[in-house]
């Protein structure tokens, strides 16, 4: 064998050697990032939040409908639907339905009062409670209809409150709200109890209804 | 022979490679099954790999047409697949009414669709990466784009 082709294969040996010591190496320095990107991803899917809406008839037929959404769809869909008074994730607000109620006076009234019953009204038919608690509105109505009873109650966050009227003076901004949302604890939203069927809408972080 | 040999080779590589790119694509599967008497019954698998080549044969006047007939829900459309492609396995919507079922979700990065009456099963499954190559073709139709 000649001088020339021994040291070829000598040096190959080595190269091949080194790579082998380095592989080992390398991948311990690769383990830690590797452990990382896992962490990230699992922080990730934790910090995912899902809107629910559930709604169950009680009816021969059984209708049930469940909707799963992740918020940040939600968030990212919105601002590219732009029809009728909906136009980047804002909805226009008609004045005129209003009858002259200043509802960022309201709102702003609101956030500044205490904890307590604001309107409580006890009727023949409906029974209306309207109340602030732990930052939270919670409207509460009781229908007492003959024919069907139904109740319904709404607690939203005062700062999904606030994200909602943070746009322009006749229009509501959806985006900011889901977004202030995203940044709450789970929570329901909405439940509302009838004879005939059930609604709730909540917040979690599960990509499942129960 | 061997230029025989060479040519067959060349054939079950060409064959391997393009089997690979569809296995890698996925495939569009559409199942209709009406259950009643003369009732059709439809199964389709179409490689997904082959709409966006498709689209290049259509003339571009249709394409306009489609693309400006969707305007406004071109870009919903596209939003949508993006966001849902985060969310490989997801269930969006379900429907049980009595005997009828519907259901829309996400599995394997797939959109599917299944709608189950009595009468009739409609079963849609599309890789979201070929709807987003669909919605993005429309678009770059869309008059103005």
């Amino acid at each position: 064998m000649s001088d020339c082709k021994r040291g070829f294969r000598t040096r190959t040996a080595l190269t091949a050697a080194t790579t082998l010591l380095l592989i080992p190496g390398l991948a311990l320095a690769q383990a830690p990032s590797a452990k990382t990107s896992s962490a990230l991803s699992t922080t990730s899917a934790k910090q995912d939040r899902w809107l629910h809406v559930r709604v169950i008839s009680s009816d021969a037929k059984g209708e049930t409908v469940r909707v799963n959404v992740p918020l940040e769809l939600a968030e990212k869909v919105l601002p590219a639907i732009n029809h009728d008074r909906l136009h980047d994730g804002k909805v226009k607000i008609d004045c005129a339905h209003l009858n002259d109620v200043d509802l960022r006076t309201m709102v702003d009234a609101i956030r500044t009062a205490k904890d307590g019953e604001y309107v409580t009204v006890q009727g023949n038919d409906n029974d209306v409670r309207v109340a602030k608690q732990d930052n939270h509105l919670i409207i509460h109505v009781l229908d007492k209809g003959k024919s069907k009873r139904s109740q319904v109650e709404i607690k939203v966050p005062m700062k999904v409150i606030d994200a909602l009227f943070s746009a322009g003076k006749d229009e509501l901004d959806l985006v900011a709200a889901l977004h202030a949302l995203s940044g709450t604890g789970d929570t329901e939203l909405v439940s509302v109890k009838a004879d005939d069927n059930t609604v709730r809408v909540w917040l979690d972080s599960k990509n499942v209804t129960d | 022979m061997m230029l025989l040999a060479k040519a067959a080779l060349g054939l079950t590589g060409t064959l391997f490679v393009a089997g690979a790119y569809t296995f890698h694509e996925g495939v569009i599967r559409i199942d209709v099954d009406e259950h009643r008497a003369g009732g059709s019954h439809v199964h389709m698998w179409v490689p997904a790999a082959a709409v966006p080549m498709a689209m290049h044969f259509v003339p571009q006047k249709h394409l306009r047409e489609a693309a400006e007939r969707s305007r406004e829900a071109l870009p919903i459309a596209h939003a949508i697949v993006k966001e849902l492609k985060k969310y490989p396995d997801l269930d969006l919507v379900e429907v049980v009414d009595g005997e009828q079922h519907v259901q829309i979700r996400t599995r394997h990065g797939k959109l599917q669709i299944a709608v189950e009456t009595p009468d009739q099963q409609v079963h849609l499954l599309l890789p979201l990466s070929t709807l987003d190559d669909f919605t993005r073709q429309l678009e770059a139709n869309a008059p103005g784009a």
